[in-house]
């Protein structure tokens, strides 16, 4: 009897150390791939991951489940202390004034202080509505790790067709969703 | 067992004062309780203005008068329950501080109960041994004549 129990019990270790080494494995191969930024650097356009996150200006909140398939939609992941993003959220901005009628600008202030990211809106005339997603969660999803300021374009059928990686990037995505 | 029953009961008698909280803290010691949210280290490790963002924070909530309790619960409730080095003291987060008690004590009393169970066992008989044959078994019959023989033939 006391054998047969050893024998589970190591059957049981083994089992257990082999669903680990499976776990690591699956991790290491799979890394950022199951990221939007992700399966763009593969060449596919995948559906935009939804969310439903708080406004910063409490009013309410966003959810993307809502936006998507009715306007295309620019997403910019930014966060107060970041610095370059003072000026990719003010170029957004400008194209919010351009595009605003036809695209949905949100901002995702991400693994941010509210109070400070909403300082930083009304300091730097940010005007299109940001959520706040304080764990970053949302941003692991679409970019596979913390790189701010991160862009993405969303069609109006709800499909990622581009992340801004150059400066031209910006008006090219935008008049193709605005098309969309 | 004595001393495991010890440990294990002062254990739950200094958890409480343990987790009580702190209505003066320092930025200094606060800074090693708190992650940095980009960097994967405590902020005390930290350059990034990320982390500068939340050592700002937690200055102007000592100087607001904030407990240590209160200025991780208003962190946490920001940047979720990742942001603090250790779990929380409470909910799914003591079992992080119980498991390895727990399991301590589980291999003490596993070891205790097989030490106690080995100096228990009957001492096994002992085998008489006879000095001649130097712990080996017997010769072989003609083996042990013919060694007779060549002994008898050497002497004479």
């Amino acid at each position: 009897m006391t054998r047969r129990l050893w024998l589970v019990a190591e059957a049981f270790a083994v089992a257990l150390v082999a669903a680990l080494l499976a776990l690591l494995i699956w991790r290491v191969v799979h890394g950022n791939g199951g990221s939007v930024s992700g399966a763009l650097a593969a060449g596919k356009h995948p559906a935009a991951p939804s969310f439903d996150l708080t406004r910063l200006d409490g009013k309410g909140r966003i959810d993307l489940a809502s936006v998507r398939g009715r306007k295309p939609v620019v997403l910019d992941f930014w966060a107060s202390w970041c610095v370059p993003c003072i000026q990719e959220s003010r170029r957004l901005q400008r194209a919010h004034e351009q595009y605003g009628d036809s695209v949905a600008f949100i901002g995702v202030d991400t693994k941010d202080y509210s109070p400070d990211a909403r300082s930083w809106l009304r300091k730097h005339g940010i005007t299109y509505p940001s959520v706040h997603d304080g764990s970053g969660s949302v941003l692991n999803r679409w970019e596979g790790q913390t790189l701010l300021p991160s862009i993405f374009f969303v069609n109006r059928k709800g499909d990622v067709v581009g992340r801004l990686q150059v400066e031209e990037d910006l008006q090219r995505y935008l008049r193709q969703i605005s098309e969309s | 067992m004595k001393r495991f029953l010890f440990v294990a009961v002062l254990a739950l008698v200094l958890a409480p004062a343990a987790a009580a909280c702190n209505t003066h803290p320092t930025l200094a010691a606060m800074e090693g309780q708190i992650m940095c949210p980009v960097c994967g280290t405590t902020l005390d490790q930290s350059d990034s203005p990320a982390a500068r963002q939340i050592e700002r924070v937690i200055a102007r909530r000592i100087a607001a008068g904030d407990s240590d309790c209160q200025i991780k619960d208003r962190l946490a409730a920001q940047y979720g329950e990742a942001i603090l080095a250790a779990p929380p003291r409470k909910g799914f987060g003591l079992l992080a501080w119980w498991l390895p008690i727990g399991g301590i004590a589980l291999v003490g009393a596993l070891l205790a109960v097989g030490a106690w169970r080995w100096s228990r066992r009957a001492p096994a008989e002992e085998v008489a041994v006879d000095p001649s044959q130097n712990g080996r078994g017997a010769l072989d019959p003609a083996l042990e004549r013919r060694v007779d023989e060549e002994l008898a033939r050497f002497d004479g």
